[in-house]
């Protein structure tokens, strides 16, 4: 796919500099006046009196987690009925989709990349107060969905080319991808904007049409990213919003005019969709392909020569940042006993300083985690081990943030829940390992494959742990969050994921059905 | 003055101070050993990169194998030992095969002791070259050398990143002790005019550069204020102990990332009405960046909006994180901050050096500190400064320990002021800077590394 060496990522906002923090502060005080959004139905329905969706299942509502007051948007809470007409619509808009010229839904994708570019700081903005992203990282997220756009729609028009196969004389052989059908995206709220952006634009551009199911957390962000796409062309049907919780989305799931799942979330989420898509419905002629993006429990190495002036700020940055909410975050340090003091005792110094508070002001290191379930349920694990020592920074007093303090664990016994489940919240626990042979094999054991971090001086360590492909994504004397479209191609295995890499150039491939044709060219005799 | 009468003085000085250097200047014999050394690394990326990458993993290995382990490792894959399978390393053409040579021979069970004591040895004398001493007390000897030799110096302490508060205090005492050691070394100083005084008043002979990032952990580039509470305090007590001393206190410039921390925090508490007649305090201006103009304006500004009684020091450099805003900005996708042509920047450093020295001419009470090793940009600040009539002692000129010895000498030999920024540290506190030190000194556009090889004087001196 020689297309791809044209992409560029999106430039991230530079909030180093006053007048692009000021702008971005103004994106945000501008779309306060706005507040709460308000997102019509799937069915198409307009908003009812009773400002329930067209299914009458009522509505759903997002907050600000620093602010759980500030309501940011009310959208319809989606029913099973609701997502019955959303896959309906979906697969009459199939045929017409489908059988565009690829360059036409290319360039369709592009312009939708080129109005989310527009709307930059404002999508931002919409990611700091309905996620509680910090504004680097809600600004990253905005570069990714625009990257995906982008990459999809180049790794699309290479497709269409179709691939070389062997000639001999007589045939002419040639092979083609199609569409599959409707897929459903079932996405999450942590990267409220790029996680969908990717799998919507991947079954979009490579002509199969959508019906997408955002978190119920970030339903605002969602239809962001459908409102850009509809604008840039894209067929009202072709992809479909549908906002709502658990049960719209097992209905799309069971759905037999369902050909594709590509969903992101947990890991008992995501094996419960892979069980009930391969269970066929009356009526489905077809095996339901799902492509699952799900947990992680995250482990950095550090040997024993490692530079901890690196080693820590990275450690924090991978543990801590949005307040480890990400799949692919840093759960556990493994570290050679070698440098085991210096390392705990200087995190524990650098977590002590950091500061926790609301994502819009730019002084936050960390935010609120997403809502008061989240607060339970990582609380459950802190209570769990109460007794041992922990190293904590402070949580901002009288509010009613959902906030979470930064936590670390040194030396946890390994049957600790903290040490082998994966908390998905600010908690890191840090444990001494005889050598990164050791570590490996720590690794190597896990459910979780996802992300990994490295840090060594040794040119042998980095080619010996790189070799054993423990992980999806190995970063080697960095931090091990932050992947990026085009250059770091992101997905794990084990319990991780089915893959393939989202922002790779495999990605697509998973979107299509590869149809190859021989034709006999030889007509009395000769070749014609 | 035209440009062509000025660059006729800049050529007169030029020669002047290349004439001052030992040995006559130019093609000057290192001991054999080093120089050998420096020509494989200025003409060998990938050894160069593999030597500073084992200059950097030394105190981080605590045996002898270990050290060679390293060594053998790094040179291995500056040989071309393959990485992760054909195709995918470098091509053959890239390999270094000075690499490969070496590599062998510290792969042989032989020589391994022996091989790794010279290692380690070599290391500690690079870094002797750069570093003066642990700490002030133990450079004592060095810096009174130094001002005998007509050299007044300014310490820099080097040390581990601040990622914590009890860093960020540690750092401060020693800053704090620092200042105080100084402060009764100098006084012990014969007497020396042009390093004692300028035309503005006396020149402190105790003069720290301290580093706001080792004094927090809080530096945020996207949240400059931030550290200014953290670091407040512990730069006021700083700056409150060198008018007590009657100390030089200069912050350092860092990365851009801290730029507007470190500019904010150093002029609101430098112009509180505690300090108006003291201390002498100053601030650095990085030429490199292709804002620095509007950096100096603001500055400029600053002094006059703010009369003290001190005056105040701008020291010119061309900037140390070259690499690291490139590789910032690329990784970003944002439009570099700095120069990336190196004449332009030249260019750059000149034209900020005549808007510096025609600020004092006009009557500012402000110090310009010209801090280079390229002998052009130095002789074109000389030349200026005689083009506006200033006083020998109005300018000047500052040069690093280890990299512009040399150049002070030759200064020196023209009777004009030098000032020798000394680092004092640890060994393992200073690979960090040996490394930075060793990349510029043998970098294709090191104006030292030219002269060193012997390039003609009159290109090395011609206009930028």
């Amino acid at each position: 796919m020689t297309a791809h060496a044209t992409f560029r990522n999106e430039p991230a906002l530079e909030l180093r500099r006053e007048p692009v923090r000021a702008q971005a502060l103004r994106a945000l005080a501008e779309l306060r006046t706005k507040l709460p959004l308000r997102i019509g139905s799937a069915s198409g329905a307009a908003w009812g009196a009773d400002g329930a969706g067209g299914g009458g299942g009522g509505e759903l509502r997002s907050h600000n987690p620093a602010d759980p007051a500030e309501l940011i948007a009310v959208a319809p809470a989606g029913t099973a009925a609701d997502a019955r007409a959303a896959v309906t619509r979906a697969d009459a808009a199939l045929t017409a989709w489908a059988s565009l010229e690829a360059s036409v839904r290319v360039r369709t994708l592009q312009r939708a990349a080129g109005l989310l570019r527009e709307r930059r700081l404002e999508l931002a903005a919409l990611e700091v107060l309905e996620a509680g992203k910090p504004w680097p990282e809600a600004d990253a997220d905005v570069c990714e969905a625009i990257d995906f756009l982008e990459y999809y729609a180049l790794g699309a028009a290479a497709l269409a080319q179709g691939v070389a196969l062997l000639q001999v004389p007589g045939e002419r052989n040639t092979l083609r991808y199609h569409p599959r059908g409707v897929h459903a995206v079932i996405a999450p709220w942590n990267f409220p904007l790029a996680i969908p952006a990717g799998m919507v634009s991947a079954a979009l551009v490579t002509g199969n049409t959508v019906v997408f199911k955002p978190a119920e957390q970030t339903p605002a962000c969602g239809h962001a990213l459908v409102q850009a796409l509809h604008a840039a062309g894209v067929p009202e049907d072709a992809v479909v919003l549908l906002t709502g919780s658990d049960e719209p989305a097992r209905e799309l799931v069971a759905h037999p005019l369902v050909h594709g799942i590509a969903f992101t979330g947990s890991c008992a989420a995501g094996q419960h969709i892979i069980r009930a898509a391969a269970e066929p419905h009356p009526g489905q002629r077809h095996v339901k392909r799902v492509i699952a993006e799900m947990g992680g429990k995250n482990c950095i190495i550090v040997d024993a020569d490692a530079d901890l002036d690196d080693a820590v700020p990275a450690i924090v940055k991978s543990a801590f940042g949005f307040a480890g909410q990400k799949c692919s975050a840093a759960a556990r340090v493994l570290v050679c006993e070698e440098i085991a003091e210096p390392l705990s005792e200087r995190l524990a110094g650098a977590i002590a300083a950091l500061r926790v508070g609301p994502a819009e002001d730019f002084a936050s290191d960390l935010s609120a985690v997403i809502d008061a379930e989240a607060v339970t349920r990582i609380g459950a694990f802190l209570e769990g081990a109460e007794h041992a020592p922990r190293v904590q920074a402070q949580v901002p007093a009288g509010t009613d943030g959902h906030y979470v303090p930064p936590t670390m664990f040194v030396d946890l016994p390994s049957s600790s829940r903290i040490v082998r489940e994966e908390v998905f919240g600010p908690v890191l626990s840090c444990e001494r390992v005889t050598s990164v042979e050791a570590a490996v094999r720590i690794v190597q054991e896990g459910d979780f494959g996802l992300t990994g971090g490295l840090f060594t001086r040794s040119p042998r360590t980095i080619e010996y742990v790189s070799r054993l492909g423990i992980v999806g994504n190995l970063y080697v004397n960095r931090e091990i969050t932050g992947a990026m479209v085009g250059r770091q191609p992101f997905g794990g295995g084990r319990l991780s994921g089915t893959g393939p890499k989202a922002g790779g150039p495999d990605y697509l491939l998973s979107f299509v059905e590869a149809r190859s044709v021989s034709e006999n060219t030889v007509r009395h005799g000769l070749v014609i | 003055m035209d440009e062509v009468t000025l660059d006729e003085r800049v050529q007169v000085w030029g020669s002047r101070l290349a004439a001052g250097l030992p040995s006559g200047g130019l093609r000057r014999p290192r001991a054999g050993a080093e120089q050998l050394m420096m020509r494989w690394l200025i003409g060998d990326p990938r050894l160069r990169a593999a030597l500073f990458r084992f200059v950097d993993v030394r105190p981080a290995c605590h045996s002898r194998s270990e050290l060679v382990r390293h060594l053998s490792e790094l040179l291995e894959e500056a040989g071309g030992r393959e990485r992760f399978g054909a195709g995918e390393g470098p091509v053959d053409g890239e390999h270094s095969g000075v690499a490969r040579r070496l590599a062998r021979l510290t792969g042989r069970r032989a020589l391994e002791l022996p091989t790794a004591a010279a290692a380690a040895l070599g290391v500690a004398s690079m870094a002797h070259r750069f570093i003066a001493g642990e700490d002030a007390e133990a450079a004592a000897g060095e810096l009174r050398s130094l001002w005998e030799h007509g050299r007044c110096v300014t310490l820099d302490l080097l040390g581990e990143a601040t990622l914590t508060e009890g860093e960020g205090e540690l750092y401060a005492e020693r800053c704090t002790q620092t200042l105080r050691t100084l402060a009764q070394l100098g006084a012990a100083w014969q007497p020396a005019p042009m390093l004692d005084h300028d035309g503005l008043g006396p020149l402190p002979r105790a003069n720290l550069s301290v580093k706001v990032s080792a004094l927090t952990p809080h530096l945020r580039a996207n949240a400059p204020r931030r550290a200014l509470e953290a670091a407040r305090e512990r730069l006021l007590a700083l700056l409150r102990l060198a008018r007590e001393l009657d100390a030089h206190l200069h912050v350092d410039m860092e990365s851009l990332d801290t730029r507007e921390s470190i500019t904010e925090l150093f002029l609101e508490l430098l112009a509180r009405d505690e300090f108006v007649a003291g201390p002498s305090a100053g601030i650095v201006l990085q030429a490199y960046l292709t804002d620095s103009e509007e950096q100096l304006e603001r500055l400029l500004a600053w002094v006059e909006g703010n009369p003290r009684g001190a005056p105040f020091t701008v020291r010119l450099v061309k900037g140390a994180y070259w690499d690291h805003e490139v590789v910032l900005a690329a990784q970003h996708g944002w439009r570099t901050p700095v120069f990336t042509d190196r004449r332009a920047c030249d260019r750059h450093y000149e034209h900020l050096t005549r808007r510096l020295l025609d600020a004092r001419a006009g009557g500012l009470a402000l110090r310009p500190a010209i801090a280079s090793h390229n002998l052009r940009s130095l002789a074109h600040a000389l030349a200026y400064a005689d083009a506006l009539r200033l006083e020998p002692e109005a300018v000047e000129l500052q040069v690093l320990r280890g990299l512009g010895d040399d150049t002070a000498a030759a200064i020196n030999a023209c009777g004009r002021r030098v000032r020798v920024y000394c680092p004092v540290g640890d060994l393992v506190a200073g690979m960090a800077y040996l490394v930075r030190r060793l990349l510029e000194n043998t970098s294709n556009d090191s104006f030292l590394a030219a002269l060193g090889s012997g390039a003609d004087l009159r290109l090395l001196l011609e206009r930028p």
